[in-house]
């Protein structure tokens, strides 16, 4: 197992590679000159010759990407141009509250989609897969930011169980330090009105953004369910007296529960999409607010940033969906080993 | 003698679907009694395979409804009793042991958690608690029984770890864990090869006797039972229709049914043998192997790089002429489908040459020319054909690929259906529609409909039921004879290719270790592994079994131990 993940992880590392200087090429490949756009229409073509200068941008290409690899090694990504500080600064600053609405919603997708996904297999053709089976198709046919708006309009605005826009209460006071995650500082210092308060403020964008992955996730586990519960193996448990509750959730689940666990790290590169238009609607604090706002701008240093962490966030996802996977079915660490 | 063990009076179970209901069993009555080893012969769809699911309790309901009858097992009748008490039976009471060794695990859990799992949750069942060490010491001696000493090893694989051989006798291990008294066994054996079937056999011939268990053995392989069973009831489209002890119903059978299986099976030996001739004046050979070997690499490690060669065909000559039905015979992993495929171009030798008609394989693979000299009819029918397209649409798809010319494609279509006996209207059937024997009569058309000389067949009716098979190969001989075909059979049954193939090769590992006539190779074989091979086969009367070549206990063992050392890969 653990140099299959070795080895998984050294891929990783050309990933990355692989997509920053594939990033670096098409933001210096789009018209429009970073210089004068950060200067504005009215500066003189000194001025702008000088900040060319300064960002390194009259150098040749292969020397400006050397310069921004080697930079990035060091974990240097450039300035911003919007924010005129370091983009790492400000991505620091929006990624904990990006992590915490993900992988809020990553529990959340996981917490729905697969329970009701069992529940329609063992209720298969009555009324409990009927309801799943409306429950999916409005998840999946509803755009995000539909589904974004009329949460807030309805859930927050008029009903106001929760939140409009936003993070956290500010009047609480509460700055979360060590990790940056609202739930969990709030647990470690023990200030349990702040978590109540950002979990409040969390469901309504985790349900905008999880509803499409939550669809499929539940059909695909239907489907695998029904499956795995016609294999000689099911049969023959149910014949040594393995009762059905441990049928369905120790050996079918198990066996199941591969191509939804797939599915879902998949999912997470749409949820990152997803998370641009979410985060504007919500107004939350996170690095998808932050991109939305960067690319606008054209604000190329901050665009390379963002997606470069929204790449290693996909990456990791698959390499922990691929890790579990593993756990669960001997076959895929096995056959990872190469001894077809 | 007392109460059976096992009574099933009068059971009637119907099927219910979009609102009809159909009916599969017709008042089914059998009996096995206490240390009594019985089985149930049928072919496929007969309702064997529901009568075992309606004992053991796993038949669901709906769509199955007991629309009459009983089941008493133990002087208790099952279909009474409660849910809870029912489920206390399975495993302890009734167990069984399902046919395909692979399929029966759970693919993602160890042997050992799978089988800790039947003995915790009987114990629970039975207000029982032993703490884990006391199981694992009941499920280790439980291999010792199935002859597998190394327990532990075992108990830490997971199931693909294991050979096929090993496997089922895990599986038989995990029926027997929880002590049960009945053990209901669907063809044990038969998804193995024969050299391993022979020994679980024996071994399940031994457990009934020193364990007192009955035994209900569930099969369409009369070799099996007749080494196997002390009665016999014979089941045709839900309703017994024979039964009787072995003696009688093998030396004397009744009922057409029963006579037309028995005559369906291919004789080993004996005078019902049909032997089979090369009539054709042989000029040069069809297909020709001088020395041609295949090694696969294996890759591994950080960097995929090979790590080993696997000689999967090894230094093959052998010479094919025009009009043979040459058979190559050998047991899974003896690279026999390998050596086909390099017939048919696909898989490229590493060494040696491969000609046919005179010309190498490797210049012609790939060319219309090609195409049309040499075609492959597959082992199961049902996967081979595309399950969304009509009859006739499949027999096209050759025909527009070489080129025939488009408006006689709807004729040429007829006179194919004709030729392997199908009636025209199918042509717009769907495969679904059509019966194993039918699919693979479409195979064989579909294999024929740009005039091959040569023909491969690779298991064509090793998926089919005795009865099928044999008009399948009475319609083979046919075509050979109309159509000057030559044909290369590849299979594990030798008892058919005594009545098929005028020539035969044995593959052990990659090689061939013996070749010649079928007459000389059956009568006289000379390897030790021909002669394991042949003695182990199952066959259904006296005088075949005393033609069996004989094979002491020392030689098979020596030959087993270098046929399965290879594990199952």
């Amino acid at each position: 197992m653990l140099p299959y993940l070795i080895r998984r992880a050294l891929s990783l590392f050309f990933v990355l590679l692989g997509l920053a200087v594939l990033i670096f090429v098409i933001a210096r490949i789009v018209p429009g000159d970073p210089a004068r756009i950060a200067l504005g229409p009215l500066a003189t073509a000194d001025q702008v010759a000088q900040l060319r200068a300064e960002m390194g941008l009259d150098e040749p290409f292969l020397v400006q990407l050397w310069t921004y690899l080697s930079g990035l090694a060091q974990g240097d990504l450039g300035k911003s141009l919007l924010t005129s500080r370091p983009v790492r600064d400000d991505i620091m600053a929006a990624l904990p509250a990006t992590l915490e609405l993900v992988l809020f919603t990553v529990v959340l997708q996981i917490a729905l989609s697969i329970p009701l996904g069992v529940l329609a297999a063992v209720y298969r053709n009555t009324w409990i897969d009927n309801v799943t089976r409306v429950i999916s198709l409005i998840g999946v046919v509803t755009p995000g930011f539909v589904l974004a708006i009329m949460l807030q309009l309805l859930a927050a605005y008029y009903f106001g169980f929760f939140p409009v826009t936003g993070r956290i209460d500010p009047s609480l006071g509460f700055s979360a330090d060590i990790t940056g995650l609202l739930i969990v500082d709030g647990a470690i210092a023990g200030r349990w009105d702040v978590v109540g308060d950002a979990l409040r403020h969390l469901m309504l964008p985790a349900l905008a953004l999880s509803a499409a992955g939550i669809g499929q996730v539940m059909r695909i586990t239907r489907a695998a369910m029904i499956e795995v519960s016609s294999r000689d193996f099911i049969e023959a448990s149910r014949a040594y007296g393995i009762p059905e509750r441990v049928v369905t959730f120790r050996y079918m689940l198990r066996v199941a529960s591969v191509a939804p666990l797939t599915i879902l790290g998949l999912e997470f590169a749409s949820l990152i999409g997803n998370a641009f238009i979410v985060e504007f609607v919500f107004s939350w604090p996170g690095i998808a607010s932050y991109g939305v706002r960067t690319i606008l701008q054209k604000d190329l240093n901050a665009v390379i940033g963002v997606v470069l962490v929204s790449g290693v966030f996909f990456v990791v996802a698959n390499l922990v969906i691929d890790t579990i996977l593993g756990l669960l079915d001997p076959r895929h660490r096995l056959r990872a080993k190469g001894g077809e | 003698m007392s109460a059976p063990l096992l009574e099933v009076a009068d059971l009637t179970i119907g099927f219910r679907a979009y609102g009809t209901q159909r009916r599969i069993l017709h008042g089914v009555s059998l009996t096995v009694g206490e240390g009594e080893r019985v089985s149930l012969i049928g072919q496929s769809g007969s309702g064997k395979t529901v009568t075992m699911r309606t004992i053991i309790g796993t038949l669901p309901m709906p769509p199955g409804v007991v629309e009459g009858g009983a089941i008493r097992y133990d002087g208790r009748s099952l279909l009474d009793l409660s849910r809870q008490e029912r489920n206390r039976l399975k495993g302890t009471g009734i167990s069984i042991i399902l046919q395909d060794p692979m399929l029966s695990f759970n693919p993602v859990l160890t042997v050992g958690r799978q089988m800790d799992d039947i003995v915790r949750f009987a114990d629970i069942r039975e207000g029982r608690t032993r703490p884990r060490a006391e199981r694992r010491a009941h499920i280790v001696e439980t291999l010792w029984k199935v002859q597998l000493p190394e327990g532990d090893r075992i108990l830490g694989s997971y199931p693909m770890m294991l050979s096929g051989g090993m496997r089922q006798r895990v599986l038989i291990g995990m029926a027997l864990l929880n002590k049960p008294r009945l053990l209901i066994a669907d063809e044990p054996g038969t998804a193995l090869d024969v050299t391993t079937q022979a020994e679980i056999l024996a071994l399940l011939n031994r457990l009934v006797a020193e364990e007192g268990l009955s035994l209900l053995l569930i099969t369409h392989n009369l070799g099996v039972v007749r080494e196997m069973a002390d009665r016999v009831y014979v089941m045709e489209k839900g309703r017994i229709v024979e039964e009787g002890t072995r003696a009688t119903v093998f030396a004397n059978p009744v009922h057409p049914y029963t006579r037309r299986l028995m005559e369906a099976v291919p004789p080993l030996y004996g005078l019902g043998v049909r032997t089979v001739t090369n009539l054709r004046e042989s000029r040069a050979p069809a297909i020709e192997a001088d020395g041609a070997g295949k090694a696969f690499l294996t890759r591994g490690g950080w960097f995929n790089q090979v790590t080993g060669r696997f000689q999967a065909v090894n230094d093959v000559s052998l010479k094919i002429m025009p009009g043979d039905i040459f058979g190559i015979a050998g047991e899974s992993g003896s690279g026999k489908t390998t050596l086909a495929k390099m017939m048919l171009g696909l898989i490229k030798p590493t060494s040696g040459i491969l000609e046919v008609e005179g010309r190498a394989v490797s210049a012609l693979a790939g060319t219309e020319e090609f195409r049309k000299l040499i075609q492959i009819v597959y082992q199961n029918p049902g996967s081979s054909l595309n399950p969304r397209r009509t009859v006739a649409d499949q027999l096209a798809v050759p025909l527009k690929f070489t080129g025939h010319e488009t408006a006689g494609i709807g004729r040429r279509i007829g006179e194919l259906l004709e030729m392997v006996d199908l009636p025209a209207d199918y042509a717009n059937m769907y495969p679904h529609e059509l019966s194993g024997g039918q699919k693979q009569r479409v195979a064989i058309a579909r294999a024929l409909s740009v005039r091959p000389r040569i023909l491969v067949l690779d298991e064509p009716t090793s998926a089919l039921d005795v009865l099928v098979q044999s008009t399948v190969i009475d319609l083979l001989h046919r075509l050979r004879e109309e159509l000057d075909l030559t044909y290369v059979f590849i299979s594990h049954d030798l008892s058919l290719m005594r009545n098929f193939c005028n020539r035969v090769a044995v593959m052990l590992r990659g090689e061939v270790v013996e070749q010649g006539a079928v007459a000389e190779i059956f009568d006289a074989p000379r390897h030790p592994y021909t002669r394991a091979l042949l003695s182990a086969i199952p066959v259904i009367s006296e005088q075949e079994e005393a033609l069996k070549p004989q094979v002491t206990k020392q030689e098979r063992a020596a030959v087993l131990a270098t046929s399965t050392a290879l594990g199952g890969h």
